[in-house]
């Protein structure tokens, strides 16, 4: 057999054992999924006494729960990525941080990296029966309903939250990207990071080759191991600036754009 | 009368929101004001909602499923504010 031969015979033998390791992977999930849901809604109850401070323990656990996740996912060869590779540039402090959004991963690892964050979730989910108390007791924010005018809501949920000191965590384009190309952004982080007066954290999510994407499901995971890359492109400072919502999405947007036609260009200093 | 308030609604839509390149005559009074049309999102229609409020005394009602269909269009606007005020001077 050539050493051609010999290699591809290796890869597959290799993306044969990690597609049957993505199986196991989502049969361990889901059997463990009641279990961790149990331990959530005891730590809720437990904490029901103080919210916020409620709210600051069961990201804690989040957290974790979510850098657990990701170790996982490396040990078992699925995918690469290290929480704990150093990321430069994250402020102190309440902050907005958004992110394009090519796959699934992206809300676990920024929140792993991040060490905690309220995220904007959609209706249908937030107020399913079994999460919404979990939802509520880690701080999250239901997102805009039929009414037009929900967003005012919203608003001032992620204000206050960010006032409290907890960081939001969005992502502009509203759902998965398709395929490499950004969706339009929309203008609800940039609104909240303008009222709230805190610095707005543009980071980058790279992973190469594209998984658990629109097009790229759990059970086919790509060859060779996919390696998921967090970097910080940029902080703006809205006060500072003297920019309102509009001009600042217009911005991050365009510098986005430019990223991802020259993804070199972005400070990522993750695996 | 509709006229008029078409036309004081087109212009309260640009000067609250600076449209700055929008001339108001522009508006087509029956086309979407979000999405299509004049592309506003949410966060155009909150602020809309709050010069509506200053100008007209009329108040939008917040979690009311039926918003998205009054700030459809400049005239869906317009009928939206008349039959508001119209109640208003009744009671």
């Amino acid at each position: 057999m050539t050493q051609l031969n010999q290699k591809g015979v290796r890869d597959m033998v290799q993306h044969g054992l990690r597609t049957g390791m993505a199986w196991f992977m989502v049969w361990t999930y889901t059997a463990m999924a009641p279990f961790g849901w149990a331990f959530f809604a005891c730590l809720c109850f437990l904490w029901r006494k103080d919210p916020h401070l409620r709210a600051v323990r069961l990201q804690r656990v989040q957290t974790r729960a979510y850098r657990f996740m990701h170790s996982w996912l490396r040990w078992s060869g699925i995918t690469n990525f290290d929480h704990r590779r150093p990321i430069g540039g994250l402020p102190d402090g309440p902050s907005v941080v958004i992110a394009n959004h090519p796959t699934l991963m992206d809300i676990t690892s920024i929140t792993a990296v991040v060490g905690s964050g309220c995220t904007i979730i959609k209706p249908a989910m937030f107020n399913r029966r079994l999460l919404h108390g979990l939802l509520v007791g880690a701080g999250h924010i239901e997102g805009p309903g039929a009414d037009v005018l929900s967003i005012g809501r919203i608003l001032e949920d992620a204000v206050d939250r960010l006032q409290q000191g907890f960081t939001i965590i969005v992502f502009p384009e509203g759902t998965r990207s398709r395929g490499s190309k950004l969706l339009p952004f929309g203008r609800t982080p940039f609104e909240i990071a303008c009222r709230a007066g805190v610095p707005l954290v543009s980071m980058t999510v790279q992973c190469d080759p594209v998984y658990l994407s629109k097009e790229v499901p759990v059970l086919r995971p790509p060859h060779p191991v996919p390696e998921l890359r967090l970097g910080v492109l940029a902080i703006d400072y809205p006060r500072s600036e003297g920019l309102g919502s509009r001009e600042l999405r217009k911005k991050v947007e365009a510098r986005y754009h430019a990223w991802i036609e020259k993804p070199a260009k972005a400070s990522v200093s993750s695996p | 009368m509709s006229d008029q308030l078409e036309d004081q609604l087109k212009k309260l839509i640009v000067e609250t929101l600076a449209l700055e390149d929008v001339p108001p005559a522009s508006i087509e009074t029956e086309a979407p004001l979000f999405g299509e049309g004049l592309g506003l999102d949410s966060i155009d229609a909150l602020e809309l909602a709050l010069a509506i409020h200053t100008e007209y005394g009329v108040k939008t009602e917040e979690g009311d499923e039926r918003n998205r269909e009054y700030y459809h269009s400049v005239k869906s606007l317009v009928d939206f504010i008349r039959s508001r005020q119209t109640a208003k001077t009744v009671s």
